[in-house]
């Protein structure tokens, strides 16, 4: 029987060590993100942590206007491609205009100062994108 | 298998109501009711999306049926995000298929107005990946936004002519008396209206406002028994691709494959192809997404949709005559079946912006940039 332990519980202690892990399919060798005990490709159960390169391309990005109560305003909020090939929602430390399309981008982990509510997480570090 | 007809229908134009949900729903359901020449009592089946998180009221099928008494062998409220109405006409669609019920009331109401920006962003947080997402504070334009830059950067459209789609639904919403925007306003108006979330400008953006609409579905036994033509749910589909937020695993951001597939799901059970289609009455919250949903249909090539969504020439498919969502405001419980509406006006002769001759027509709903997509084929004449 499975342990009642979250399964995301290795992430979030891999990124107090700066490292961020990502799955990996044992059966097709799909990478992804976020964890999941099933593969989303095709859907085997042997899956594995790996630890990813946290570096990625900008595939996406915008400067947010409105946010909620807690949050800073404006945030660069955005999507990483990482070397590995999940894709990653960050907020991105760097300016809006200094930023374009294939940017190169390292996630890093930062101590937590929005306002969400992440439950038994909110003393665990988040992670946000640096121009590399 | 039955054949399901729109016969009685109802609608407040959109808006800022000081009375409540329950007034509001109670008002459309008895008015379509009556448009479709029945009673409360023939009511036996009624579908709904969950009303918002904050509105007042929960459990509100069931308040209802206990307020008109109405004695159902279906009654199904159901909730995710922007197809909400959208999946509930399915049901619907379906059960009178079925012979599940004889006459269905597909009914919807928002009350935007009453929630606060505060709850509202804290609601739209818990839509994300609670984890691994909703602390990075994003919201619904800054996902937008990103689709709409990478629509722009794929295909090398420029997106000042994106705004144009804008133009086009405002100007439409001026014949629409049900519409919340009545004076037009062109490019340069969009694109010095607020930033929202870059490249997005407040223009761009769909008003989110109040709202309420009610179809009554029922079968060839009844349809003609009402104030208006009878009008078929020829076909519907459906699809939801692997997508949260991000674009469906494995496909660009600036695509939409549910919705084509759904299309696809809808004309095949019609039995007809896209050159059949009169007009299309698309759920389309930015206007980069009117375009996206025009290539999904096959009426552009990729890239070429903001052409498609605002050629006003014979040889166009028209989109969004109603003026949509950008044009008639947005209150997104309601929004599929006010799209619904105008299907069925459309095909009617009693359409804004009518379309001479309009016989089929596609509208699509939509969850909220997470590709999941009911698409309806509304037909006349038959």
């Amino acid at each position: 029987m499975t342990a009642d332990v979250p399964y995301t519980d290795p992430f979030w202690e891999a990124l107090e060590d700066d490292r961020f892990l990502i799955q990996a399919c044992e059966d097709c060798g799909q990478a992804y993100f976020p964890p999941a005990p099933v593969c989303p490709e095709c859907h085997a159960d042997s899956v594995e942590w790996v630890e990813s390169s946290a570096e990625g391309e900008l595939y996406a990005f915008t400067k947010q206007h409105q946010t909620a109560a807690g949050f800073d305003s404006p945030i660069v909020l955005g999507t990483v491609e990482l070397a590995e090939g999940p894709r990653v929602l960050v907020r991105i430390d760097a300016d809006y205009d200094e930023l374009s399309i294939g940017a190169p981008i390292e996630l890093r982990p930062v101590e937590y100062e929005g306002s969400a509510e992440r439950g038994r997480l909110e003393d665990r570090p988040f992670f946000r994108g640096f121009l590399a | 298998m039955a054949t399901p007809y729109v016969t009685g229908t109802a609608a407040v134009p959109n808006g800022t109501y000081q009375r409540p949900e329950r007034d509001l729903a109670t008002d459309v359901l008895v008015e379509a009711v009556s448009a479709a020449g029945l009673s409360l009592g023939d009511v036996d089946g009624v579908y709904m999306p969950k009303p918002r998180p904050w509105a007042p009221q929960s459990f509100f099928s069931t308040f209802l049926a206990h307020r008109l008494g109405l004695d159902l062998k279906r009654n199904l409220e159901l909730y995710t995000g922007g197809t909400s109405g959208g999946s509930a006409f399915r049901a619907a669609t379906q059960d009178v298929r079925e012979g599940n019920v004889d006459v269905a009331v597909v009914m919807a109401v928002e009350r935007a107005s009453i929630s606060d920006t505060d709850e509202y962003f804290e609601y739209i947080l818990k839509l994300f990946d609670r984890e691994f997402q909703s602390p990075a504070g994003p919201s619904i334009p800054g996902i937008y936004a990103q689709s709409f830059q990478r629509y722009c950067h794929d295909f090398d459209v420029d997106r000042t002519d994106v705004a144009e789609i804008v133009v086009k639904n405002r100007e439409n919403a001026l014949e629409n008396p049900d519409a919340l925007f009545d004076e037009p306003i062109d490019a340069e108006d969009v694109l010095e209206s607020r930033r929202i979330s870059e490249p997005i400008r407040l223009y761009e953006c769909p008003a989110p406002c109040d709202g309420a609409a009610a179809m009554v579905l029922t079968t060839e036994t009844d349809a003609d028994r009402g104030d208006s033509p009878p009008v078929e749910v020829a076909g519907t589909g459906y699809h939801h691709a692997p997508s949260h937020w991000l674009g469906a695993r494995g496909r660009d951001l600036s695509e939409l494959p549910a919705a084509g597939t759904a299309i696809s799901e809808a004309l095949g059970s019609a039995g007809i192809g896209t050159d059949d289609l009169d007009v299309f009455e698309p759920y389309a919250p930015f206007p980069h997404v009117e375009a996206i949903l025009t290539e999904e249909l096959g009426v552009a090539k990729r890239g070429d949709g903001v052409d498609a969504c605002v050629r006003d020439d014979e040889g166009g498919l028209p989109v969004s005559p109603s003026g949509g969502c950008l044009g008639r405001g947005h209150p997104a419980m309601v929004t599929p079946l006010l799209n619904h509406l105008a299907a069925v006006r459309q095909i009617r002769g009693t359409a804004p912006n009518q379309v001479s001759g309009a016989e089929r027509v596609l509208t699509t709903a939509e969850h909220g940039h997470t590709d999941g997509v009911n698409a309806t084929v509304f037909a006349g004449g038959v």
